[in-house]
């Protein structure tokens, strides 16, 4: 085992943050999480692919808040251990799971979807590009949720060197 | 084309410019695409339709970063081109790019070419 070489690995260096859903702030996101997991010692060659996935997850995201019309934070959380993962949490739950007791539009932010027709069907189309997206790009990719008290979680871990190899599927 | 905000601060950018090959109208695309910006290329595309330019190259090989926004913004505009009888060709010898279109299946839906139609 390589464990003990690495103690210093022991407990997980974590980096949180969340952002308000708007499209501005994708960019930081996956800044963030390429800046994090090369700090974290991810390979070079895999930097893009952290960096495409976690704006991927952070763009469905902030869809799915846009369509349950709710401005809560998307929460990001970075953890360093035997592998990197990057999880990216929305808080659209299940609306079948509940009543359709939306936000009123008046309560809705500057971001809000659009309603022009063509812009709509591309930004359903993008929901579900990001998960055929994710699904291709990611080997160990987690979808969990949404249900009737929180949205989903996309969880993604990538390799670190000396890194426990059963992680990797 | 980079732009920056009331602090100062760069700002990411979208920068199209707009050529002629042939038959085609070719909006080459530098910086990144992405949920943010992917609405001032899908603007580009309705702008030449508009103008009754229906052959329309979007070249992608010089762009940075490309997101699923973006290949929502391709998808759209080649419906809205050959609905009009024009065509969309994406022109791509970038192979982060490529490798997107690829593994979305979408290199078998759209015209992806390494180069604009010179006919």
């Amino acid at each position: 085992m390589n464990a003990s070489k690495h103690d210093h690995r022991a407990e997980p260096v974590t980096v949180r943050f969340a952002f308000t859903p708007a499209a501005a702030y994708v960019r930081a996101a996956r800044l963030v999480a390429a800046d994090v997991a090369s700090h974290a010692g991810v390979a070079t060659g895999l930097l893009d692919e952290v960096r495409q996935a976690v704006g991927e997850a952070c763009t469905r995201a902030i869809l799915r808040h846009r369509d349950s019309e709710i401005d809560d934070l998307v929460r990001i959380e970075f953890s360093i251990g035997d592998r990197f993962v990057a999880k990216i949490t929305d808080n659209a739950r299940d609306m079948r799971a509940q009543t359709r007791d939306r936000l009123a539009p008046s309560t809705r932010r500057g971001d809000a979807r659009p309603s022009d027709h063509d812009t709509l069907e591309e930004e359903t189309l993008s929901e579900e590009i990001t998960l055929i997206v994710l699904g291709g790009l990611v080997e160990d990719l987690v979808v969990t949720g949404p249900d009737s008290e929180k949205g989903t979680t996309v969880s993604m871990s990538w390799p670190l060197p000396g890194g426990a190899q059963s992680g990797e599927h | 084309m980079k732009g920056s905000s009331s602090d100062g601060t760069p700002e990411p950018e979208l920068g199209l410019s707009l050529s002629t090959v042939g038959a085609y109208s070719v909006i080459s695309v530098t910086g990144e695409i992405d949920m943010y910006t992917a609405p001032k290329l899908r603007e580009a595309v309705r702008q030449l339709s508009a103008e009754g330019r229906m052959r329309v190259a979007i070249d992608l090989t010089p762009t940075e970063f490309c997101d699923s926004t973006g290949l929502g913004v391709l998808i759209g505009a080649r419906r809205r081109l050959t609905d009009a009888g024009g065509a969309l060709v994406v022109v791509c010898a970038n192979p982060r790019i490529r490798k997107l279109l690829d593994l979305t299946g979408l290199d078998k839906v759209l015209d992806v070419r390494e180069a604009v139609p010179s006919e």
